[in-house]
């Protein structure tokens, strides 16, 4: 074992909560480990919607939550401005609705007051007649629609650049290193021991843990012998490698909740569904149960979804709060920060429950708790200092395309990941060309992942820069992306052939249950072209 | 105590909405819905788009069109069809990648295993690319 380390705080738990932690502690002075099983934002965060929203269903709950929510996702539009995009959703009303037309334009008013607090516009209403020319594959049966306006975001990129900004202002962030146990002396918790991603172990003392493992939350608090209990809540998603409409569309499942259909770059998210889980964290199927249940929602309002093909699904279990007696939906959103001193774990706090629009506050609140633990007095920064890559105005993407001899819409791509940072990016390297043509991706980018985004494997890849993350799921690309990554990381050929085997076994799971008679085209091709990897 | 106060203040606001609908009368909103989300190139596809559409996003990838056709401004045919058909929202800032030279995309249909209408995906991508 390693000679153990010392910080002010370690923070397990890299998804939003934990690097937006991070990021935070990191900026108000102190020094921050931040540990991540997997990889980064590669859990709850990254299975979500991909949504900063402000929260129009707490309006039938408390005011005062849907006020926050979009209070802070105006801090995140503010901060994440390259990453962020406007979502506008048709909320489509058919004649039988839980909710008539009257009743849904009369909550779009009242969360049109909330709407300039997170920089969106106000809804519209639409006849049936406009409805269906604004989405012409809409039901013919329609009353008319309302419109809503949220905010997308790449919630593994989002993840990261709070990742980055905690290194830049002097964090150590490790992805792919298991907390396997929590430090004790008496009464109080004086730091972690873990697993590091070459099976090397090591200890580190901090004067606080902060438990912010999401639904792993329990688990994590076990360790400093805390006890929280959550009602974990599995929701999955389809993915199509497309937009399949520019808007995105709301519908009413069965058992009357909402899913919607969102459209996110180049490709389009549909879910959710919630769940009750018990099972294991690290080991979470979908069904073709789950996944007719979402079809059959949207088919009612949007009668040539079964025409489209799903690459993919995502699967994720939600760190909800725990409650009796109540349908998963109906379970609150909001979190708590708990100070597990009164447990007889002193210098130990968790952060659960929550949701991704709202991850800036609890991450805020967080670092309070540890800050007055610590009697260290520095001010919160986050609500306004932009995260890497939007400090400055962006170049027009074909004018960066043209200085590096690359397509305008790689351009494009690029910058909603780096923003004002693309160019060094390019610069670093000595490639422009393209990798993976269906996102596009450019080689000089993806080795510049390896180099200085902590890619460790292609599935990290996929996450940080959208490697196979198109319609072909990788087929054209997986191998040369391989290569330009091993190359960084001093992978041999057998390595690089590992890798792909990996991802390509690893992404099985959550494609298997889509794959509908094109899907086993593609797959078919996929296999071909890699064959010789068994 | 929230819940109650909160489907209260929502049921002054239900009243306040009928009586304005039974006072007001309703305009045309489409022309501002369009014009609003214009710039974040959120855009409808046409009715006739809509029909072809799932046939439009076939491709899997094969990359036959290219050796059937060359390029359609400076973009391969099977990034035409596997990317820009994507339809990602910012099609109108790439615009100067599907300008210019002309494929033969009735070769490359000719070409094409799944039977992709490389003529249409032409034509959507440089309809919605030209803003």
């Amino acid at each position: 074992m390693s000679a153990p380390s010392a910080h002010d705080v370690c923070v397990i738990g890299g998804g939003v909560t934990g690097a937006g932690i991070a990021r935070d502690l990191s900026l108000r002075g102190l020094s921050v480990l931040l540990l991540e099983k997997g990889d980064w934002g590669a859990g709850t965060s990254g299975s979500s919607t991909w949504m900063i929203h402000g929260g129009p269903r707490y309006l039938e709950f408390d005011w005062d939550t849907t006020r926050r929510s979009c209070e802070d996702a105006g801090h995140i539009v503010t901060i994440a401005r390259h990453m962020v995009y406007r979502v506008a959703f048709l909320l489509p009303i058919l004649p039988h609705d839980r909710n008539n037309i009257e009743r849904m334009e009369t909550a779009m008013e009242v969360y049109d007051r909330f709407q300039p607090l997170k920089k969106s516009n106000p809804h519209v209403r639409l006849s049936a007649a406009e409805a269906r020319q604004a989405e012409p594959g809409l039901t013919s049966d329609l009353v008319g629609a309302v419109t809503l306006e949220e905010w997308g975001v790449d919630p593994h990129r989002l993840v990261f650049a709070n990742v980055q900004d905690a290194v830049a202002n002097g964090a150590r962030a490790l992805n792919h290193t298991r907390v396997i146990g929590v430090l004790r002396d008496g009464a109080n918790v004086i730091g972690v021991r873990y697993r590091a991603a070459d099976g090397s172990l090591s200890e580190s003392r901090a004067n606080v843990v902060v438990n912010a493992a999401g639904p792993w939350v329990p688990e994590v608090s076990r360790m400093a012998g805390a006890d929280v209990q959550l009602r974990p809540a599995k929701g999955i998603h389809l993915v199509y490698p497309h937009r399949i409409s520019n808007f995105g569309l709301s519908a009413e499942t069965v058992d009357g909740r909402d899913v919607l259909m969102v459209s996110h770059g180049g490709f389009t998210l549909l879910g959710t569904t919630d769940d009750d889980f018990y099972g294991d964290l690290d080991s979470v199927d979908v069904t073709e149960d789950e996944v007719d249940y979402l079809l059959q929602a949207f088919e009612r309002i949007f009668p040539a979804i079964r025409d489209y093909r799903p690459v993919r699904t995502t699967t994720g279990v939600r760190p909800t709060l725990f409650k009796w007696r109540r349908y998963e939906d109906e379970l609150s959103r909001r979190y708590q920060v708990i100070d597990h001193s009164a447990d007889g774990a002193e210098g130990f706090i968790t952060i659960a429950g929550g949701k991704l629009s709202m991850y800036r506050l609890m991450a805020e609140e967080t670092s309070d708790a540890v800050c007055r633990k610590l009697a260290h007095q520095a001010p919160c920064t986050t609500a306004a200092r932009p995260l890497p890559g939007s400090e400055a105005e962006l170049e027009p993407a074909a004018e960066l395309g043209q200085r590096f001899g690359i397509p305008a819409l790689a351009a494009i791509r690029l910058q909603s990941r780096h923003g004002s940072r693309a160019a060094d990016v390019l610069d670093k390297s000595d490639a422009g060309r393209i990798v993976c043509r269906c996102e596009p991706l450019t080689e000089s980018e993806l080795a510049y992942a390896a180099r200085h985004e902590q890619v460790r494997t292609l599935a990290d890849a996929f996450r940080r820069v959208g490697v196979a993350a198109g319609p072909c799921a990788g087929a054209a690309c997986l191998m040369r992306a391989a290569e330009i990554i091993g190359r960084q990381l001093g992978w041999s050929a057998s390595q690089r052939f590992d890798a792909v085997r990996e991802f390509r076994q690893g992404s099985w799971l959550g494609r298997a249950p889509v794959l509908g008679h094109s899907g086993w085209a593609q797959e078919e091709l996929a296999q071909g072209a890699l064959r010789g990897l068994r | 105590m929230g819940r109650t106060d909160s489907l209260a203040k929502l049921g002054w606001a239900y009243g306040l909405h009928l009586a304005r609908r039974r006072l007001t009368r309703p305009r045309p909103q489409l022309p501002a819905l369009i014009e609003m989300y214009k710039p974040d190139g959120i855009r409808p596809l046409t009715p006739a788009e809509r029909e072809l559409h799932p046939r439009l996003i076939g491709c899997i990838n094969c990359g036959l069109c290219a050796l059937a056709a060359g390029r359609l401004g400076n973009t391969r045919l099977p990034d035409l069809a596997s990317s820009y058909m994507r339809l990602y929202a910012r099609l109108a800032d790439a615009s100067s990648d599907v300008e210019g030279e002309e494929a033969d995309l009735r070769a490359a249909s000719a070409a094409c295993p799944v039977g992709l209408p490389l003529t249409e995906v032409a034509a959507v991508v440089r309809r919605l690319a030209a803003g």
